[in-house]
């Protein structure tokens, strides 16, 4: 299963990142856990400098910006066809 | 419904508008869009955020703080984690306040367009008095709130210029691209004669193509195409909005209340430019309108002075970025930090209007 972790505080930046998140993977059907990280603190701690910021499966993919849903379908489909 | 009263605010409304829609305008705002979105999307953050946890000379570590905030995002709310981070973990309260002000007071976009519309003197002063605001914020916060001395954390040394980046570009090729979307904004709103603009910005665009072409990869060039249209889509229709906002409401605004309040540069007029720029929440871009056309800084109603100090307050300052920020560094601080803002905007406001 994918892990997915979404990073921001709920600016339109972030709260736009999140949306296509979970567009690309509801169109990809891809088992994946999604998760919402929105405490600054967290955010902080994990040593990320910008948000929103999007890590999937422990590796840092974007920093300090959102991603189109293709994108992130693109990202999806190399991540679990590389296993 | 008298119909009088219906269409006069309306025209002055489309008025405020058309002036915004005009070639005037646009051959600025489209090039800075792009320069906004190559900035998100292909310059490298690196060098720069790993200047803020070194235990750096001082003097380095204030100018970048309060420099940074152009080079490192557009949107004000994407550096937030970094000011909790050179906060607690990095350079302390001094340095992150700088940041956190000179962030959206010398947003790029903002910049720009202020020095389009409002003149090139009022921008080129809007950026001095920025950073000049930012250092003094910084070193009066880490005056105040740090008398035990900076703390000293250490993070690896990042040299200014780095080797080639990880796609094995040398890593002056995004400056380079940089600085040519800049040059294509420079020769679309120079005076020249349009047979010159045209060959020029055209040349210029087709280099800047061709770098895009050979040095960065296709996923960088969809990103940065991508944030160019984002901050469009987000901003341009807001800003037409907000533009014709304020062109009805300064219709019903009694230029003469304007003029006793804004229409010299003293203490008064400046203090309360500021106030109203600190309470007022303005989104990106429409603390221009409302100097210009609401409070008629355009038509000579409102005098430089004030004119400086509500768009130094005002972009920094907005209430859903000031509760993030009471609740990172607590309310003492951030009480000292609005009223440092609030009375360096009247400051700089009354010194600008004695100079201009």
């Amino acid at each position: 299963m994918v892990k997915i972790e979404v990073l921001g505080t709920g600016c339109a930046k972030c709260k736009s990142l999140a949306k296509n998140v979970d567009k690309a993977v509801e169109e990809l059907g891809t088992d994946a856990e999604v998760i919402k990280v929105d405490s600054l603190q967290d955010i902080m701690n994990r040593g990320v400098m910008m948000i929103p910021a999007l890590y999937i499966d422990g590796k840092e993919i974007a920093v300090g910006r959102t991603l189109s849903v293709a994108e992130i379908k693109s990202l999806l489909d190399k991540s679990t066809t590389s296993d | 419904m008298n119909v009088e009263i219906i269409f006069p605010p309306l025209e002055a409304g489309l008025a405020a508008l058309l002036e915004y829609l005009s070639a005037h305008v646009l051959t600025c705002l489209i090039p800075a869009f792009f320069i906004a979105g190559a900035i998100t999307a292909l310059l490298k953050k690196d060098t720069v955020l790993k200047y803020f946890g070194a235990d750096a000379n001082k003097c380095v570590c204030y100018s970048i703080a309060a420099t940074s905030g152009t080079v490192l995002a557009v949107c004000s709310c994407t550096i937030l984690p970094m000011f909790a981070g050179i906060h607690r973990k990095g350079a302390g309260i001094g340095p992150a306040a700088s940041f956190l002000f000179s962030g959206p007071a010398i947003n790029v976009l903002a910049v720009l367009l202020t020095a389009r519309v409002l003149g090139l003197d009022l921008g080129a002063a809007r950026v001095a008095a920025a950073v000049s605001m930012a250092v003094v914020i910084g070193l009066v916060m880490a005056f105040i709130f740090e008398r035990g001395g900076v703390s000293q954390k250490s993070a690896p040394q990042a040299p200014l210029i780095g080797a080639d980046d990880e796609n094995g570009r040398p890593s002056y090729i995004s400056p380079i691209f940089l600085a040519l979307l800049v040059g294509i904004l420079l020769g679309a709103t120079s005076g020249f004669a349009w047979q010159i603009k045209t060959s020029l910005v055209s040349a210029l665009i087709l280099v800047s193509a061709w770098m895009l072409k050979t040095y960065f990869l296709e996923e960088e060039r969809s990103d940065f195409i991508g944030e160019s249209w984002w901050l469009a889509r987000k901003i341009f229709p807001l800003l037409l909005i907000g533009t014709f906002v304020t062109g009805v409401i300064g219709y019903f605004l009694p230029v003469d209340l304007i003029k006793q309040v804004f229409g010299t540069s003293n203490f008064a007029a400046c203090f309360v430019a500021a106030m109203t720029g600190a309470l007022l929440y303005m989104p990106t871009l429409l603390e221009v309108p409302i100097v210009g056309t609401l409070f008629g800084y355009t038509s000579g109603v409102m005098a430089p002075g004030p004119a400086l100090s509500l768009l130094l307050a005002g972009p920094s300052m907005s209430l859903p970025n000031m509760i993030v920020i009471w609740r990172i560094i607590g309310a003492k601080k951030a009480g000292v930090y609005i009223l440092l803002v609030v009375i360096l905007s009247t400051l700089m406001g009354m010194i600008y209007g004695v100079v201009a």
